[in-house]
């Protein structure tokens, strides 16, 4: 696919129109959905334009945390499952004790966390 | 399903034929009628009723409040919720006044209230921006410290005097743990909701972990917040929400009033984003007298992110799963995140941690 501008490109430039022409348009009670909208579209700009970087980098984090986890050809699959062991890990008290594992897991958590933020508000992470 | 009263001649009539009977006046008519933005939960119309007759006759503003599509696991009926505005209103809690209930569904769709319309703005981020609102902001903190303090004056065992015959059975008790209480039903809707969310569960774990009795269980609104609450040029006007009260630990309340997740950005204020938490714990001490205690609030403040959190993802698989189709409930899952890291920072600040 090397059709130009790409789907991320498009998305923004949707959303310059819409916040710089159309927003003023609108009638006050509806300025709300206008802004909603906006922000919708540049969430789903930022998502287009890392492609699957993210997943990749989830995968590996938690491969990190995981090393002996089976490989799972499923590019989307395979965090879910590795997320599902280490919520279940955290609920059974096994990261409760000061240690190396605890402090794995913490490093984890911020670091999806922040990673999740970068696209849904990286505004937060200001 | 919406219901556009606006548009419904047939149930106009019908609710003023009910209005008329509630009010014992002669007649009663529209004289105007226009939605009220709120929130996801129900749905709020102003309407002006004029009543010819009996002892109330003249015209009233007043508020319509009904259920909306989209109700949450926990909330209350608008049913209840009347009895809980009148019993507010016996604590002396400022709230509207409660006028009638009508139950019957066939009247305009589903079941509402009337109650009196007070003025004022609620919407948070407005609040926290025009400083015009709400008079001298110390002294706005200090009048809702002292409000949530007489809300948690109503206690199991008081309630009987306040509540004249009705029942309210319906507030879900507490333990003498109620934080307990809590890492249990948010496990239980996480678990009913699928995907992992480990960082939640670092959460409900640390709730889990530092979890303590409580001395005293109280009747706490459970979603007494910046938003939630009407004020005009001068100060506070009403106490507004009250669907999720509950029997619950008094510091709880405190910890939702100044979680970072409801100070609509203006983080520095700690106080619901309006001031910092001393004026707003000086009026809830003094009226209450009973010391806040500063654990303890932390404690529900790591409670309160989870909490929006698991509300969170509850609003956005109703969206997800096409029960009701919305813009907004779909962007409210992606809030999670934000509420996740503040999970994360305020636990790393317990075991002292920078965070």
């Amino acid at each position: 696919m090397t059709d130009k501008p790409a789907g991320a490109a498009l998305l923004e430039e949707a959303r310059r129109t819409l916040l710089e022409t159309l927003l003023p348009l609108l009638p006050p009670d509806r300025r709300y959905d206008g802004l909603m909208v906006a922000n919708a579209m540049a969430i789903a700009a930022r998502e287009a334009g890392q492609g699957d970087a993210a997943l990749r980098e989830a995968v590996q984090r938690l491969s990190a945390l995981f090393p002996a986890a089976a490989t799972n050809e499923n590019l989307r699959a395979q965090p879910l499952e590795l997320e599902a062991r280490l919520a279940s890990e955290i609920r059974a008290g096994q990261c409760d004790a000061p240690g190396v594992r605890r402090d794995a897991v913490r490093d984890y958590l911020r670091r999806s966390v922040t990673a999740r933020l970068r696209l849904s508000n990286p505004k937060a992470l200001l | 399903m919406t219901i556009d009263l606006a548009a419904d001649a047939a149930a106009q009539e019908r609710l003023v034929r009910f209005v008329a009977a509630a009010a014992g006046a002669r007649r009663a008519t529209i004289a105007s009628l226009a939605p009220l933005r709120g929130g996801a939960i129900q749905e709020n119309w102003a309407v002006d009723i004029e009543l010819e007759g009996g002892a109330n006759a003249g015209r009233h503003a007043l508020v319509l409040r009904t259920d909306a599509p989209s109700r949450v696991a926990a909330s209350h009926g608008r049913a209840e919720e009347y009895a809980l505005l009148k019993l507010a209103r016996a604590a002396g809690v400022a709230v509207p006044e409660p006028l009638w209930l009508c139950s019957d569904p066939a009247v305009i769709g589903r079941a509402f209230y009337l109650m009196r319309r007070v003025p004022g703005i609620a919407a948070g981020h407005r609040i926290v921006k025009d400083l015009s609102l709400g008079g001298p902001r110390d002294a706005l903190a200090e009048r809702l410290g002292q409000e949530l303090a007489r809300i948690h004056a109503v206690t199991p065992g008081a309630i009987a005097e306040l509540a004249r015959g009705q029942s309210f059975d319906f507030l879900t008790p507490a333990s003498n743990n109620p934080g307990l209480d809590r890492v249990q039903l948010y496990r239980h809707y996480l678990d009913g909701l699928g995907d992992p969310h480990p960082a939640l569960e670092w959460g409900l774990r640390w709730l889990e972990l530092n979890s303590r009795p409580s001395h005293e269980i109280v009747l706490i609104h459970e979603d007494f917040r910046t938003g939630n609450y009407l004020v005009d040029e001068h100060g506070l006007t009403a106490i507004l929400d009250w669907e999720f009260a509950a029997w619950g630990d008094p510091m709880s309340d405190v910890g939702w009033f100044c979680a970072r997740c409801w100070r609509f950005g203006a983080s520095d204020r700690e106080a619901g984003g309006i001031a910092a938490r001393a004026p707003f714990y000086r009026g809830y001490e003094a009226a209450s007298g009973r010391p806040i205690d500063p654990a303890g609030v932390r404690y529900w403040e790591v409670a309160a992110h989870v909490r929006w959190a698991v509300i969170a993802l509850q609003q956005a698989a109703r969206h997800l799963s096409g029960v009701q189709r919305s813009l907004e409930l779909a962007l409210t899952g992606r809030i999670v995140p934000e509420l996740e890291l503040e999970i994360l920072n305020l636990v790393d600040a317990a075991e002292g941690r920078a965070a």
